[in-house]
């Protein structure tokens, strides 16, 4: 009898293509929702992204009542308690998310300070303390990576006690992911790479690690597949949105695959990284994959080789040797990586970023050993592989 | 009508393969932070005086484990003596039966949903770490194989055995102590 056994859950309507934004008003109001709140950042105020979100809704006869557009990049208690203070005064009743990871996750925590009352969020910290649904929640991602518009994860910084808050409940969903070619089209190429080299790793890890299933392999296959035939093409054509859209759908389905199947070890190595260097999430991600996968080959063969058709399609799958499939799909992330750097400089090891030290490789291990992730890398983990991994990434 | 008997009494026999087990567990465990170097090390990181439990849901058997400081670690049974810092529960019998018998590694139960953490993860993985070196230590490496996502490659079968007789020496002479009191 199989010890198999597996769990899959996203009831998030995804609601992605041409003149998607147009859809909000309708499905608000489907919620009972008439008065939204948008929760954003400068960046996306800046490149005009916002306008076409308002106009949409307007058009509609909805009324946006109040737009919080000052986000930072590593979100904290006190903004979430300020936008809540703003949602409250002007009587919203509804939620709209625009932006990457801070902006969404920011949301997320703010749906739950309106949703249940009070002032202090920290009570709401760890996993499944919500018991009830919150208020009506949309997201509108601007990058194609995190696939935040579909977990049911948020971590905001509490500054007085200078620790990182993590909340975990599928109460977190948003109602709806709204994803329109429109809203990725600006995003810059070196934000373009890295994004989507973190939804890469997201389907990868989710593939081959320990909580792997067949829903979210479905997924994590479909999304390699999408980022693998249009990275390259948005790089050439920033405009094209057709890859924009595949794009921000493979992060989403990512994201999907993910959050029902764990990460590994890329992960683990990556939030460390970005505790101690302060180096973005989704550069970390493009860094330690190719190494993370040699440091799994053995445990993870099959699935590896399986990529391969994903990866490179079906001529180069069934032209390599199946036993040379496995180190051909490690060929393909690091033909794409080293492409990413010659269009955008996209850092190919940790030196190249000038912002780690060496002698910070060791912390770095030793912190990413205590990482929730590691408990899903399909191989055990000591400080003596982390480093060694660590060491290949460096130069 | 012999099946419905049969019934029970094979839920209460896996009730009790499983306090067993936790008694065990709790015993070795403390026996583990007084023998082995990589053990203290592991547990120095815990604050001195951090509680933890492994429980099965609801008000199932629980196994407390309190970290004294300087690494080593005492069992408490299955009361904490105050609210408990890191509970890590199984969320049925059968789920906790899975992994005790080592028909399920810890690290597969984990990905399969059957536990929760309440508490900080790091320590939690950390936790999780020392029970593995555990079982390594006093499980047949045919056994613990199946108990552990790898088997340690630096373990010889010389420092095995003279790790697991002191470890059951330590348990036995632990749990007469505990029945003369």
């Amino acid at each position: 009898m199989t010890n198999k056994y597996y769990e899959f859950f996203c009831p998030v309507k995804v609601i992605a293509g041409k003149a998607a934004l147009e859809h909000i008003p309708f499905e608000l109001t489907g919620l009972a929702a008439k008065r939204p709140m948008i929760i954003t950042d400068k960046g996306v105020r800046a490149a005009g992204l916002l306008e076409t979100v308002i106009a949409a809704c307007e058009d509609s006869g909805l009324e946006i009542v109040t737009i919080y557009d000052d986000v930072p990049p590593d979100s904290s208690t006190t903004v979430v308690s300020t936008i809540a203070e703003v949602y409250n005064k002007e009587k919203c009743d509804s939620i709209i998310a625009i932006g990457g990871g801070s902006a969404i996750d920011t949301g997320k925590a703010v749906n739950i300070l309106v949703s249940e009352g009070g002032t202090d969020l920290s009570r709401f910290s760890g996993a499944g303390i919500l018991k009830r649904p919150l208020k009506p929640f949309f997201v509108i991602p601007t990058t194609a990576g995190t696939g935040s518009e579909v977990t049911s994860v948020a971590v905001i910084s509490d500054e007085k006690k200078g620790v990182k808050l993590p909340f975990t409940s599928s109460f977190l969903l948003p109602n709806a992911a709204i994803i329109d070619p429109r809203m990725t089209l600006t995003l810059p190429p070196h934000i373009t790479a890295a994004t989507a080299m973190d939804a890469m790793t997201h389907a990868i890890e989710a593939f081959t690690c320990l909580a792997k299933n067949p829903l979210s392999d479905a997924y994590a296959t479909s999304a390699i597949k999408k980022i693998s035939q249009n990275l390259l093409t948005v790089m050439n054509n920033p405009k094209d949105e057709h890859g924009r859209l595949e794009l921000a759908q493979a992060s989403a389905m990512a994201g999907i695959a993910f959050s029902n199947s764990m990460v590994g070890l890329v992960h683990a190595l990556g939030h460390a990284t970005g505790a101690i260097c302060h180096l973005p999430h989704g550069l970390c991600m493009s860094l330690y994959l190719p190494y993370v996968l040699e440091f799994n080959l053995e445990s993870i063969r099959e699935p590896l080789s399986e990529l391969l058709l994903y990866l490179e399609g079906p001529e180069v799958y069934s032209a390599t040797p199946a036993s040379r499939r496995a180190e051909a799909s490690i060929s393909a992330i690091r033909k794409l990586r080293d492409a990413l750097h010659k269009h955008c400089e996209l850092p190919r090891t940790l030196k190249e970023t000038g912002k780690v030290l060496e002698t910070q490789l060791e912390a770095i291990a030793r912190q990413a050993l205590d990482d929730g992730c590691m408990m899903f890398n399909p191989r055990e983990v000591t400080f003596d592989h982390a480093i060694g991994v660590l060491r290949r990434a460096w130069s | 009508m012999p099946v419905k008997r049969i019934q029970p009494m094979k839920l209460q026999a896996r009730r009790h393969y499983v306090e067993l087990m936790f008694q065990v567990m709790g015993r070795a465990l403390q026996a583990l932070s007084e023998v082995d170097e990589t053990t203290r090390e592991e547990m120095r990181a815990l604050p001195e005086g951090f509680l933890f439990e492994l429980q099965v849901m609801p008000n199932g058997p629980t196994l407390v484990i309190e970290h004294t400081g300087a690494g080593k670690m005492r069992f408490h049974g299955n009361r904490p003596p105050r609210k408990v810092d890191l509970s890590i529960q199984f969320k049925h019998m059968a789920h906790a039966f899975l992994v005790l018998s080592f028909q399920e590694k810890t690290s597969v139960a984990f990905a399969n949903d059957r536990l929760l953490v309440d508490g900080d993860i790091s320590y939690a993985i950390r936790i999780t770490r020392v029970l593995n070196r555990l079982e390594a230590f006093i499980l047949p490496k045919v056994v613990a194989r199946r108990a552990v996502k790898e088997y340690p490659a630096d373990l010889r079968l010389p420092e095995k055995l003279m790790s697991a007789m002191r470890i059951y020496l330590r348990v036995a002479t632990h749990s007469v102590e505990t029945a003369r009191a």
